[in-house]
This record gives structure tokens, sequence and C-alpha cells, in this order.
């Protein structure tokens, strides 16, 4: 009764070129919300940390309203939620143009554009309030002193929290199979489809994200070394 | 880098070594030691297997079992059992029977030649096909007005592969849950036929929604189980083929699927003869 590998079923038929469109697939899709979240992130972020209370109440209203909400729901309600709400014509033309990536790359961004907020906002606050009012003292706006003093050094100071966030992303990206996204883990499923073999197409799919994610946390460690500033943290090794 | 790799070598050797020695034990014997039958089943399946208003856990495929299999194989081992019922779907049934998380396989699950490479199956207790739910009044009539239709399907089904070969212009869509593929804007959901009469039944307004289309493939069910056991997979089909020749089959069919139940699905002469000439002589 022992489980008979067949490893050939991942090169043998269709498998491997399926691998690879979801190999594809997963990428714009992580790649595209990973620029949302950066960019909601940014903003959000540096607005909860700035001196003006409406403003910090729209970010914190954001942050908390998205990232407090199971990521599976918001798949379901960027799908099946917001298509009803738009007018016909433009419903038409979504779903004749993979409305279903589009909602989980919005799903995808938007939520971790929330959470990216707080690494954000947590780099920003650790950067002593001295910094901020000597740019204040140099003749430099708020939103000078944000875009040209704190916000590039915070991003300096998160690159290791961010780096596990948007490798959260990536994985969390296979939620979106539930909207019948054909990204990674879907064409594994689809493997299993064809062959009945789910343990090695689980195994290529999981090796696939593995990856991928050593491979794009490499690459950050080399940012974070390339673009540290001397003597501005205290580093061990 | 080779020593990172050599670390996942390690990592998944144990994973190979042990599954094999978890599985020395028959399953008849897994049964007789822990008094306990597992069966991997559906929940939004009806009536095949699914959670009723009253919130249990029922359905056709579940019946069978406690009705069937459960008293055969409790006399092959003489002894009362457990059932334990545990959610399965077509993407995670098989990996369910090979971990041994559970024994048996009882749902909606189609015998193919493909899955009977990595499971074996029981004989064939219900035969339907596969056609398609449209709202009323949808130009969509069978497979072969679909082209270039958003069509959705449950993901790891076999008729989403008959319509990728077959009608690849078609827009299909696949989602891993019925109720998800149910309410996506698409012009047409493919299942069983039988599955959609189920559908239909439960949806909000029954009326609105029609079944059309000839079979356009042959889904004989079976409940599935691990491979080269065949002192277990001669147990189940023993329960089996007592229901049928018991006439209980027939009974619990009507419960299900006759005039008076939310999905009539009426037995064809031709499907009871099938059935019956399934029940070797004792």
């Amino acid at each position: 009764m022992n489980y008979q590998f067949n490893w050939s079923v991942l090169w043998s038929g269709q498998s491997g070129g399926w691998l690879l469109r979801g190999l594809g697939t997963t990428l714009a899709l992580s790649g595209l919300a990973w620029l949302v979240a950066v960019a909601l992130g940014i903003v959000s972020g540096a607005m909860r940390t700035v001196p003006w209370k409406p403003l910090r109440v729209v970010a914190t209203f954001y942050v908390e309203f998205f990232r407090n909400v199971p990521l599976l729901v918001w798949m379901f309600f960027w799908y099946f939620g917001v298509p009803p709400l738009l007018p016909l014509a433009i419903r038409e033309w979504l779903f004749d143009h993979g409305a279903e990536f589009w909602a989980g790359m919005f799903a995808l961004g938007v939520y971790h554009g929330a959470r990216m907020s707080e690494v954000i906002r947590s780099g920003i606050q650790s950067i002593p309030k001295t910094q901020f009012e000597a740019a204040v003292a140099i003749g430099l706006t708020t939103f000078q002193a944000y875009r040209l003093v704190i916000v590039p050094i915070a991003l300096r100071l998160i690159v290791p929290p961010a780096t596990s966030e948007s490798l959260n992303l990536l994985k969390n990206s296979s939620v979106a199979l539930t909207i019948s996204v054909a990204e990674l883990t879907f064409q594994t499923r689809q493997i299993e489809t064809y062959t009945a073999r789910a343990i090695e197409a689980l195994t290529a799919g999981t090796v696939i994200y593995l990856g991928l994610c050593v491979g794009i946390a490499t690459i950050m460690a080399h940012v974070e070394r390339r673009f540290a500033i001397p003597g501005l943290i205290a580093r061990g090794g | 880098m080779r020593r990172i790799l050599a670390g996942l070598l390690t990592l998944g050797l144990p994973l190979s070594v042990v599954s094999p020695a978890l599985a020395q034990q028959s399953t008849l014997e897994k049964i007789g030691q822990s008094g306990v039958l597992t069966i991997g089943t559906r929940t939004a399946s009806p009536p095949f297997a699914f959670v009723n208003k009253q919130n249990e856990w029922v359905g056709f495929s579940i019946d069978l079992v406690e009705q069937g299999v459960k008293p055969a194989i409790e006399r092959k081992l003489g002894k009362p059992i457990k059932l334990e019922k545990k959610e399965s779907t077509p993407p995670t049934r098989i990996p369910l029977l090979s971990s041994n998380a559970v024994d048996l396989i009882a749902g909606t699950m189609t015998d193919t030649r493909t899955r009977r490479e990595s499971v074996d199956f029981s004989l064939t207790f219900f035969v339907t096909g596969a056609q398609f739910l449209v709202k009323k009044g949808s130009p969509i009539k069978s497979i072969d007005s679909i082209a270039g239709k958003r069509v959705a399907a449950q993901q790891g089904s076999t008729n989403a592969r008959i319509i990728r070969e077959r009608v690849p212009t078609a827009k299909l869509q696949e989602f891993p849950d019925q109720p998800a593929a149910f309410q996506a804007q698409v012009d047409a959901y493919t299942n069983d036929g039988i599955q959609l009469y189920g559908l239909k039944a439960k949806a909000p307004k029954p009326d609105d929604w029609v079944v059309v289309g000839d079979f356009f493939s042959y889904e004989p069910y079976g409940m599935a189980m691990r491979k080269n056991d065949s002192d277990f997979r001669h147990a189940v089909n023993v329960g089996l083929m007592e229901l049928i020749e018991s006439g209980k089959y027939f009974e619990l069919y009507d419960k299900w699927f006759g005039p008076k139940s939310e999905t009539p699905y009426p037995l064809t002469a031709e499907n009871k003869r099938f059935l019956i000439m399934q029940v070797v002589p004792k």
C-alpha cells in the first residue's frame, strides 16, 4: 500500500507548461499587488504620523478596516461584490479582460497595503523626532520633510520587516485561486485533476514558492546592505 | 546555494521514509484497531453529502455508508465501529486517502481510468453526466452553444477538463467551491447533472434556473480507497451489493431522488439494470 511517487507527471504532457504559466500569473499578480501595497503603505503609513488629525484618522480607518478582515473575504468582495455596482458597460468590459485577475490584484494590494502601512509607520516612528524638527528648521515644509528626509530614512530601516511582508504577499496570492485566477497553486491542482497525482504536484508548487521567496529574500538582503546609511544603524556583522 | 539544497534534501527525506512505514497496516486492521471508519465526504454537494438546514451532515452517499458499508465492515471485523466524517474536496480527496487521514471517499467522485492509477474504486453507485445550469431564457442550450461564453466549473472536476478539450474557445472559470462558482457572474455553470439539480433546489428562487443540455460526459460515481487493499475493497463492495440486492438502495434512492424529494431525479430502467447487474452471486 506504499505511495508510489511518479515525478514524471511534472514534465510529461502539459504539466510543465501549466506550472510555467501559473508561475507567470503568480509573479504578475504579486508584482502589481506589491506596487499597490507599497504605494498605499507609504502614503497611509506617513499619514498616520503627520501632525494633522484628519489625515491620521483617514489613514487609521484604512489600516484597521482592511487588515482586520480576512483576505479571503476581500477576494470575494472585490470579485463578487464590486462588479455589480459598476455600470453595465464597464462590467462587461472587465469580464472580457480578466476581471478575476484585477479583483485578485486589488484584494491583495489593498489588504497588504494596510499591513505595509504599519511596517512603514513603525519605521517612521523609530526616527528621532529631532530629525523632523531639524528638517523643518532648515525651511522645509512638512511634505518636503517627509519626502526628502523622513520617508527615505524610514524605508531603509524597514527593509527586513518589509521583506517578510512582501513574501507574505507573494504566498497569499494563492488565495486568488478561490476566485478562479489560474496562478501557481491553481495549476498544481490542475495537474492533480489530470494525473490524480496531488503530492507530486503540490511538492512542485512548494519548491517553486520556496525558490521564489529565498530568491527575493536574498535580493532584499543585498538591497539592505547597498542602501544602508553608514553610522545610522547599529549592525551585528 | 549547495548548502541550502543539502538542507532541503534532509528535510524532504524523512517525509518520504515515514509515509510507507505508516502504510504497512491494512485498512481493515486499522479500522479494527481504532474502532473508527473515517470517510471523506462533501459539505455542499446536495443531495449526496451536505449540511442541511438542521445543521446535520447528511446525504445519499452518507446513507449508503451508514446502512451498507459500515454494517458489512462490522460483520467482517466482528465488532461495532464508529463512523467519522471529514470534509474532502476534489483536490484534497486523493491526498487524504494516501496520507491515511480517511479510509474511504464517499461523496461525488467520478471513477476514471487516470484516478484508478492512484486509488481503487468500489462498484458504481450512481450514474450521471455533465450538463449546464443557466438562468431561465438563456441562449445556452448545450455544449454546442458555449463557444465564447463565460462558463464556470468546479476545479478538479472531470467536466472542466472536457470543456477545455472540446470547446477551447469557451471562457472557462474554475472555482474550488461549488457555491462560489454558482454565484460567479457567468453565462452558465457546469457540473454533473444531478448536482445541478441539487444546487437549483437550494437556490433562493429555484424557478429562475434551468438545467439544460444532453449529458456531455459519463460520470459513474464510486467510493475511492487506498490502492491494493482488496480485503477492504471487497467489504465495501459487499456492503453496496447487499443494499442493492435487498432493495434498500432503491428506498434510499427514493428518499433522496424520488418525486417527493427536493431533487427529483428518476432512476432510468437502464441505470437500474446496470446497478443490479453489478451484484455478483453470493
